[in-house]
């Protein structure tokens, strides 16, 4: 083709990112499985043990209840921000009064450390100190919500703060989906006749998905990375019932100095992922060719 | 380029219909009366101003407003706390209004803190933190943008590759690549040192950096594009003067992506900026997470929320553009 | 930021060349002390070393126990820009460090002033490796203490417990007082700090050292071991619902005001207790290991990684002198609320809970704390097992016995 010359700047333009790729992500993803099977604890050492962490890892009950709650976190978490984000998003698309106070205090949570945020959550959550014993002052004794405090039930709590943080960013990214759909579709729905809610069902969220893509990619990095939440509201307790693998992967790399078993940990969550995003990834390649060729 | 700007012609128009048409404000609300015809329920997006309550408006509000109030119970918590003295923290009534509001718990944060041997608060890491910040947005920005544009528009070798390795590597957690980062910057002599810290929010900032402007440009018709190629335009002619211009809203949206992540980044600031550069999050660290030493939890709720003042106040200046700038190209794509 | 290194260099050397008296031992120290009495106790070393011709760099960084602060060391020791001096606990956290080389062995300072006859040697002990030391301890904190409300204790109509039976007789009282028996936090190290004084208070010094130091397994599967787990499987019972999501100083401020019996919590919980503006062993009553008294030796010490320049050893060494100097010692742990690591001190000025370590000190009733004999990955195991077993009821002492088993087989 006569465009090479062309392709070669765009080539250019993308060696930073070639060395980024190359260094920071495939050298260090390269490294750390390295390192995961090595006998490393503080520093890393370059001897062999083979799968030694790897077993040591599946023989944890620690990670089994990691890798549970992860995924019971990740299912609530990414329905939970994206139903409530979307309905706050269709709600503030209705011409509302204040809706620049409203956005902003749907967003906020998004800017504070959750550290501190994480505290005022786990205070109004304790049962003799916030909720339960606000209601059992103001006379309503019966009232029990000790969910905090519950092993089977703490996790849920964890999701649940999870989307009040979470829930304002797809309420943004889907507002903004929502101004973009032409106007005309709505009047053109109107003289059908269709009723609101099905316009919204079957029209709108289809215009959506690529907004819906976006936002379930950054919730999606947002599970899997999930740590913040877990430190800072319930420090992976009651025992160790909302312990998550970001959680593992980070105490053994630091506190408990031992780093090839925290390697090995990221490493299975990167297979995981891996085995996940393949698909998706093959299915982006067939449209890429496509628009190419288009 | 007749051809080209016929095409972008069109495009262009679609993104000003939808920018006047997304009012965001009440304020502005006026301004896209004349396009929303008359006849309109309320309940109905795009409808008018509504003249009269219907129960289904009341319906939205007490929807907005009790969202509105749950989301704000931590700050209730957050704010009352901060105006608190210590001695009446431990007496436990977290939940209950203060009996004699103070601010000193505000001074404190600020200004006399202890975060280490020194306690002159918060503020000291404020000027790291601006110094960290704008050069981390631009620059993860800028590659970003041209990694978007030469993924989307030229495809050149390797891209899927590129593509596939920054979005696995979004889903790892970062405190893995701590240590051999450390090693490769120490290597190229950038460890402990600002150029340092801005290259590591970089590096981390690129894959979502990445994501977001594909998927963005990939919402641009690429017909738009194959016109200007054939007018003889190159790389960088086409992305500054075709690309960049259009570019306007999903840059704002990247800042605000960028700046909430770089200005409460905590660990890399901490391993990677060295000493004389640390931010203000280190030292909002070291006033709340005390592990055995005397917790003052109104000081630590104040220097949260004082932190937290220069996303927020982005947010705030930029909030118009962010909602219009997703508008124009998510949809299409 | 070579440059700059190079001109920083230059401009030592120039200073040294003008006035080569003043010439400043520069010392840059990573510590985790943040809070406000920790910063009041952390500055007392500051002075003495400036008084003492030096110039204090601080790095402070705090979270998590000391965690980040020893993950920023190790990085600034990987990325080959060590600080000067690093604070660790009194434990088996820097002895890697140790074996591949990169810590200062400070044997000429430790025979100058004469550590072996006057440092603890529980603690000296500790900062030894292969006939070297490598760390200055600087103080003593203790993690076995049992904390009480005379106040609460007068109301329910019981004295403090001198024995275990003693003590659930008072829980059983408080609990039909009203009074939240034992205060108890949610977080694991202090259900493990709790595990501990049990161990030792119901298990003794002998048994502790079994287990902890000989890793005898035998000792785990004993009877002995069994009570302790029995106690510990009966303490559940007393604990509240609010445990969860409360943190220690939260757990000992129910003390201090009477709303909770006891609490078992380490000597830095003096801190909470003064703040408040009540006196420790008077409005808070303290019982330094209930039945079998001991002593736990915990505590912190700082290491000096080897330095490229080779000035960097003198501001180290002056540093590890100063640290340990009586009146800095005092001076120190007075505001640290820790007890000092040499024994020929003043300690007059301290309060009477401190005065009753000390006398547990001088009799020689002592044990290292745990994370001097195992290392932080079996520490963290150990953390899993009695976290769990502390908020899941379902988990019988017998379930205790054998998780703790195979943890200390596997060593």
């Amino acid at each position: 083709m006569k465009l090479r010359l062309r392709d070669l700047t765009a080539q250019f333009a993308l060696l930073p990112t070639w060395a980024i790729v190359v260094f920071a992500y495939i050298g260090t993803i390269a490294w750390s499985i390295r390192i995961s099977l090595s006998s490393s604890r503080i520093l890393p050492s370059d001897d062999f043990v083979g799968l030694k962490s790897y077993y040591r890892l599946f023989s944890t009950d620690r990670w089994i209840i990691s890798v549970q709650n992860v995924a019971i976190f990740g299912v609530i978490f990414i329905i939970g921000a994206l139903v409530i984000g979307f309905l706050l998003a269709v709600m503030l698309d209705q011409r509302i009064k204040g809706e620049s106070l409203f956005r902003t205090i749907f967003l906020y949570p998004y800017a504070m450390s959750f550290v501190v945020t994480g505290l005022a959550w786990q205070w109004i959550l304790n049962p003799s100190l916030g909720l339960q014993q606000m209601m059992h002052n103001l006379g309503w004794e019966s009232f029990t919500f000790d969910w905090l405090a519950r092993g089977d039930r703490a996790i849920y709590l964890v999701a649940f703060a999870g989307i009040w943080q979470a829930s304002g960013l797809v309420m943004a990214i889907l507002l903004a989906g929502l101004r973009g759909i032409d106007e005309d579709l709505w009047k053109a729905a109107r003289i059908d006749g269709i009723p609101t809610w099905r316009v919204y069902l079957h029209i709108v969220i289809p215009l959506l998905a690529g907004m819906f893509a976006t936002a379930l990619v950054l919730l999606a990095t947002a599970v899997v990375k999930v740590y913040d939440l877990v430190v800072a509201m319930t420090g992976g307790g009651p025992g160790v019932s909302t312990e998550v693998p970001a959680k593992f992967v980070i105490d053994y790399l630091f506190n408990r100095q031992n780093i090839a078993l925290a390697t090995a940990a990221s490493t299975v969550m990167f297979i995981a992922v891996l085995v996940v995003l393949t698909p998706l990834l093959y299915h982006q390649y067939i449209i890429g060719r496509r628009r190419a060729a288009a | 380029m007749t051809e080209a700007t016929d095409s972008p012609g069109s495009w262009a128009g679609g993104t000003s219909k939808s920018a006047t048409s997304a009012p965001v404000d009440a304020a502005t609300a006026g301004a896209a009366d004349s396009r929303a015809k008359g006849g309109l329920r309320g309940t109905e997006p795009w409808g008018p101003k509504p003249t009269r309550i219907t129960p289904a408006r009341i319906g939205i509000y007490a929807f907005l407003v009790v969202a509105a109030l749950f989301f704000l119970m931590p700050f209730y918590v957050m704010v009352i706390t901060s105006l608190k003295p210590m001695s009446e923290i431990r007496l436990g009534n977290l939940m209950s209004l203060p009996d004699a509001p103070t601010v000193e718990a505000w001074v404190e944060a600020w200004a006399h803190a202890c975060t280490g041997v020194d306690c002159n608060g918060i503020q000291v890491g404020l000027m790291n933190s601006f110094k960290i910040l704008i050069p981390s947005v631009i620059l993860s920005i800028t590659l970003g943008a041209v990694n978007g544009y030469a993924l989307s528009f030229w495809r050149p070798w390797g891209a899927n590759f590129i593509f596939a390795v920054l979005l696995l590597g979004a889903f790892i957690p970062y405190q893995v690549y701590l240590y051999p980062l450390v090693m490769m910057l120490s290597y190229i002599g950038l460890y402990n040192s600002l150029p340092g810290i801005v290259a590591v929010h970089t590096i981390f900032g690129l894959p979502i950096m990445t994501l977001l402007f594909r998927n963005y440009y990939a919402g641009l018709p690429i017909d738009l594009f194959k016109a200007a190629r054939i007018d003889g335009g190159s790389f960088w002619t086409i992305f500054f003067y075709l690309i960049l211009p259009m570019s306007g809203p999903i840059l704002v949206v990247a800042t605000i992506l960028q700046v909430t992540g770089i200005w409460n980044d905590f660990l890399f600031g901490l391993i990677f900026a060295g000493r004389e550069s640390q931010p203000m999050t280190v030292l909002l660290n070291n006033v709340v997470n005390v592990t055995t030493g005397v917790r003052e939890y109104n000081v630590n709720m104040a220097a949260t929320i004082l932190t937290a003042l220069v996303p927020l106040f982005v947010y705030f200046i930029s909030g118009r553009w962010f909602v219009r700038g997703i508008a124009s190209g998510a949809v299409k794509g | 930021m070579r440059l700059s290194h190079h001109l920083a260099l230059l401009g030592t050397a120039l200073v040294c060349l003008a006035t080569p008296v003043q010439a400043a031992e520069k010392a840059e120290v990573l510590h985790w002390w943040t809070s406000g009495s920790e910063s009041a106790a952390v500055n007392e070393f500051k002075k003495a070393f400036t008084a003492a011709g030096g110039e204090w760099t601080d790095a402070a960084v705090a979270g998590g126990g000391g965690e980040t602060a020893r993950a920023v060391g190790v990085n600034r020791i990987i990325g080959g820009n060590p600080t000067t001096a690093m604070q660790f606990n009194t434990s088996q956290q820097f002895y890697e460090l140790i074996d591949k080389g990169l810590l200062q062995p400070l044997d000429a300072v430790a025979a100058k002033d004469n550590w072996a006859k006057v440092v603890n040697p529980v603690v000296l002990g500790a900062v030894t490796r292969n006939g070297h030391i490598y760390a200055v301890p600087v103080n003593i904190h203790s993690n076995n203490w049992l904390w009480f409300s005379p106040a609460a204790l007068k109301k329910a109509g019981v004295e403090a417990p001198k024995t275990w039976d003693d003590f659930f007789t008072d829980l059983d009282a408080l609990k039909k007082a009203g009074i939240i028996p034992l205060a108890q936090s949610g977080d694991s190290w202090t259900q493990q700090l709790t595990f501990f004084d049990v161990l030792l208070g119901a298990g003794g010094t002998e048994l502790y050292l079994k287990i902890m130091k000989d890793h005898d397994v035998n000792a785990v599967k004993s009877p002995e071991f069994k009570k302790v787990a029995d106690i510990l499987s009966k303490m559940r019972d007393y604990l509240d619902e609010g445990m969860q999501g409360r943190q220690w100083n939260q757990a000992i401020s129910l003390v201090i005001s009477g709303q909770a019996g006891f609490n078992f919590m380490g000597d830095w919980a003096k801190g909470e207790v003064v703040v408040a503006g009540k006196v420790p062993g008077v409005d808070v009553g303290c019982i330094p290991g209930l039945g079998k008294s001991s002593y736990w030796i915990g505590g912190d010490v700082f290491v000096f990684p080897k330095q490229k320049d080779p000035n960097a050893l003198k501001a180290q060494e002056l540093l590890a002198h100063v640290m340990l100097s009586p009146e800095v010692q005092v001076a120190f742990n007075n505001k640290k609320g820790s007890a000092p690591v040499r024994a020929d001190v003043d300690t007059s000025s301290m309060d009477a809970c401190g005065k009753a370590g000390l006398q547990l000190l001088a009799s020689g009733a002592f044990v290292p704390g745990s994370d001097m004999l195992i290392a932080p990955d079996t520490d963290g195991s150990i953390h899993d097992l009695i976290g769990t077993f502390f908020t899941d009821k379902s988990k019988t002492s017998a379930d205790l016995v054998d998780g703790f088993a195979k943890i200390i087989s596997n060593l």
